[in-house]
């Protein structure tokens, strides 16, 4: 390879991979903010990712909705289905059992019944296009292609990213989410609702996945599976740490940059591959990941 | 006369930048029960961690029947006749009284291959039968470890120990959280295991009542330097001692 | 207290009896079903090994039943070996893969090693799909009929004794580890590593064994696929038969060989029902997850039995 079409090859990489890096960060955001708060691997982020999408989908294309109608109630719903998930299912089985496996086994549950739901309304059959709310015409960064939807979606998406921080570190509630994160029990004794909380960060995860889906929707073909890519979304978080935010959002720009440039630079088959070998790689190399702490030593 | 089966040997041990243990030296002679106390954060349980395995430190030696411990895998000791209990409780809480018992005796099953694939090896099961009876079990065989009130949780922690026929028992904080009865049958048991069998005990401990009661050693550290050593009336008596516990709840009158 | 415990062997003599006669009394496919029960069954077993008795959340069953069934294709199509050998390399090749994966699994807890393991399960299907020279690739593989001397298996009454038998040898050698020494070891460092330690117990190495036991276990079970098909593809070894190995497992009840076994039963021939409607199928399993871990998680008889002398002491 001469090094002109490496250098083209790299910058387009960089370019695509940087926006759909932008989306798996927000569901890699999605799933470490519950991660932290409840030490459970949500398996079913993904599905949440489908179903919103599907939800929009089905108003804006076979219901004829506005725009401004779907999208916030695209979000409501998602918040609002998260935070009962949680509160009706995920509370009554920690109290059946101690075990943080029994609430990831839930989870799986979930994601199971999400598609089949999404299947049953007949929609998931064939691939659905969903419909570009901003022009899809190129321009060119360098020698990078990209659409204006790309922009759209890498602007809307840090935007997102920018507003859950600062939500974190400056709001009351943000701050109480943190406090469960870090020790559940000296909070709530601090007067912190836990319930209300986890609530909320499952309702706030809900959100951000169904921002990630409306986001990345019009760029892809829609189908039941494309639950799918929460591969991804998990990949970034493990090599950012599963423990951090900011390591999940530089982690998924990192899995869209190498998701791109090993489809250019190897074969698009190796892509399929690639975040499961990055999952491995890290969890036996490093398995805090970028920025995650050091992982405790049990104290006996 | 000495006969020291344990020795700690200039034991510093650091985590990153703390320094938990410094240059700390202790003997233990055989056939002893010995106490080790001090204030909260003195660095008893680092140094208890340090000798059971579960840490290891940063310089110095810790040798066993004239073996160097220091650096061994932590579950090699339990072959070595060396045995602890947990300040937490570390039970299998889902296994009965019995099952974390027999695990206990885990070291000793499985010298024949028949003796491997017996649910209830029968080499081991007189002796476990006795620590079950000793330890006043009996009645809680088939109990889920789980399922025992505290008093007795605590008294399974210390079958199970026994179980791997220790000729030194480590116990960290055998006696907390225990009403006043238990304590009482507490010490008769630690000196009767120590008497009878021939045990070495490393206790710590907070309660001071059992420490004054049953050593015949104390040792205090204090900011993980030891500050006195010595019969337990000495130690009690000890002004250094008395100041490092100044302001503390735990009275040394107990 | 005597007959309670008469009565439950006699249970297993009359179930026992019922699948010997089996295949003389019923049609073809209702011995498919019971050959791909027992296969199923095997898996659970190992699955039990790994998460129930030693508590190590390994999701990567499929991978090592994969491995299983392309071992034995392999040695029955290419090298004609009989198929006693090549259930056995089934076996093994997939139990020395298990080995591997559980050494660098040694320093994971358990979220992350759902999650590695997870990772490696698709990895497999990645290369069962794409190692074309081995495995077919997408086209699949063919299997040839298992042989034995001058015995062909052809059909899944032939084919049945065979699973039969190896389902029984592999439930004796799921109870033999259980009450052993090993699953002793198993059960410590489930209940608390730490205190498994202090009793002399080598973690890494009982890890290990599970890990390694529970692969060998799906190896064999892969093996057992093959006396009875003639034909395997990747989207058949994916997280999707993993899932549902564990909702077998999770409907019967994580801590008992009974539970595995009688997970696979139950839950095999609910999924088999389901399997005319595809889109309820994922339904009905999700919902069967939620609701076990909600109300039953210790598994079906778990839950029948307390609710019984619930019932029975008022």
């Amino acid at each position: 390879m001469d090094f002109d079409l490496f250098l083209l090859f790299a910058q387009q990489g960089l370019a695509s991979g940087v926006v759909v890096g932008s989306v798996y960060a927000l569901l890699a955001l999605a799933i470490v903010m519950i991660f932290k708060t409840s030490e459970v691997p949500n398996f079913a982020q993904g599905e949440v990712f489908m179903a919103s999408g599907y939800l929009a989908l089905f108003l804006l294309v076979f219901q004829g909705a506005a725009v401004w109608f779907t999208i916030p109630f695209t979000l409501v719903a998602s918040f609002i289905a998260a935070a009962l998930f949680r509160r009706g299912v995920l509370t009554q089985v920690a109290k059946a059992s101690g075990s943080p496996v029994n609430l990831v086994i839930a989870t799986l549950g979930l994601s199971y019944i999400l598609k089949g739901l999404v299947r049953r309304t007949g929609f998931g059959d064939t691939p659905r296009s969903f419909p570009s709310l901003v022009p899809t015409d190129s321009i060119m960064i360098g020698q990078a292609s990209v659409t204006k939807l790309d922009i759209a979606i890498f602007l809307t998406a840090v935007s997102v990213m920018a507003l859950v921080f600062w939500m974190f570190a400056y709001t009351r509630t943000g701050r109480a989410m943190r406090a469960v994160g870090m020790n559940p029990k000296a909070a709530q004794l601090m007067g912190v609702n836990l319930e209300k909380i986890h609530m909320l960060i499952w309702g706030l995860s809900g959100v951000v996945s169904a921002i990630a889906a409306l986001l990345i929707s019009p760029k892809i073909l829609m189908t039941a599976e494309m639950g799918a890519i929460v591969t991804m979304a998990f990949a970034a978080a493990i090599v950012g740490g599963f423990t951090s935010l900011p390591g999940a959002v530089v982690g998924g720009f990192i899995i869209g940059i190498v998701e791109n440039f090993v489809g250019l630079f190897i074969s698009s088959r190796a892509i399929a591959v690639a975040p499961f070998a990055a999952i491995m790689l890290v969890l036996i190399v490093r398995p805090q990941g970028l920025f995650g702490g050091k992982f405790a030593i049990k104290k006996v | 006369m000495a006969d020291p089966i344990l020795t700690v040997e200039n034991l510093t041990i650091a985590f990153g930048g703390l320094v938990a243990v410094r240059d700390f030296s202790m003997q233990i002679e055989r056939g002893t029960i010995h106490a080790l106390i001090g204030p909260n954060g003195a660095g008893k349980s680092t140094t208890f961690n340090a000798i059971s395995r579960f840490y290891t430190p940063t310089s110095g030696r810790v040798v066993y029947e004239g073996r160097d411990i220091t650096r061994l895998p932590s579950h090699a000791i339990a072959g070595l006749g060396i045995a602890r209990s947990f300040q937490n409780l570390e039970l299998f809480n889902e296994l009965t009284v019995l099952e974390n018992i027999l695990i206990g005796a885990h070291v000793h099953c499985g010298g024949s291959l028949s003796e491997m694939l017996e649910a209830q090896p029968a080499s081991v099961m007189a002796r476990i039968d006795e620590i079950i009876e000793r330890t006043d079990l009996k009645s809680y065989r088939d109990t889920k470890a789980r399922n025992l009130d505290f008093g007795h949780q605590k008294l399974l922690e210390l079958a199970r120990a026994l179980a791997i026929r220790p000729k030194l028992l480590l116990l960290d904080e055998p006696a907390a959280g225990l009403r006043n009865r238990e304590i009482a049958a507490l010490d008769e048991l630690l000196s009767d295991l120590c008497r009878r069998d021939g045990l070495t005990i490393l206790l710590v401990e907070h309660v001071m009542q059992l420490v004054m009661s049953i050593s015949h050693t104390v040792t205090v550290l204090n900011f993980g330097t030891k500050i006195a050593e010595g019969k337990p009336a000495e130690v009690r008596a000890n002004p250094q001692v008395i100041e490092a516990y100044l302001g503390k709840e735990t009275a040394l009158h107990g | 207290m005597r007959s309670l415990y008469a009565l439950r062997y006699i249970y297993l003599l009359v179930a026992l009896a019922g699948l010997i006669v089996l295949p003389m009394l019923t049609s073809g496919y209702v011995v498919y079903l019971a050959n791909l029960l027992l296969t199923f069954t095997v898996m659970c077993l190992g699955m039990h090994l790994v998460i129930g008795e030693c508590g190590q959340f390994s999701l990567a069953q499929a991978a090592f039943y994969g491995i299983g069934i392309y071992a034995s294709g392999l040695c029955s199509t290419h090298l004609g070996w009989p198929f006693p050998l090549s259930m056995l390399v089934s076996g093994l090749v997939a139990g020395v893969v298990g080995l591997a994966i559980g050494f660098f699994a040694l320093r994971m807890r358990d979220i992350y090693l759902a999650l590695a393991t997870f990772a490696f399960g698709e990895a497999m299907q990645w290369v069962f799909l794409n190692w074309k020279d081995v495995t077919g690739g997408p086209n699949g593989l063919r299997i040839a009929p298992a042989r034995l001397l001058n015995w062909e298996i052809i059909s899944d009454k032939d084919a049945y004794p065979v699973v039969l038998i190896s389902a029984m040898v592999m439930i004796a050698l799921t109870i033999l580890i259980a009450r052993s020494r090993l699953g002793r070891s198993f059960r410590a460092v489930r209940e608390s590593e730490v205190a498994a330690q202090a009793m002399g117990i080598d973690i890494r190495g009982a890890k290990l064994a599970a890990f390694g036991l529970s692969a060998f276990f799906a190896g064999v079970a892969g093996g057992m696929f093959a006396l009875y098909s003639t034909f395997i593809h990747p989207d058949s070894l994916g997280f999707s038969t993993t899932i549902l190995v564990l909702t077998m497992v999770v409907v019967g009840g994580l801590g008992s060989i009974g539970g595995a076994v009688g997970g696979a039963i139950v839950f095999g021939l609910i999924s088999e029902l389901l399997r005319q409607a595809p889109s309820f199928q994922e339904i009905a399993y999700g919902l069967i997850l939620v609701l076990f871990m909600m109300y039953a998680p210790k598994g079906l008889f778990a839950f029948i039995g307390e609710t019984f002398s619930r019932l029975k002491h008022g």
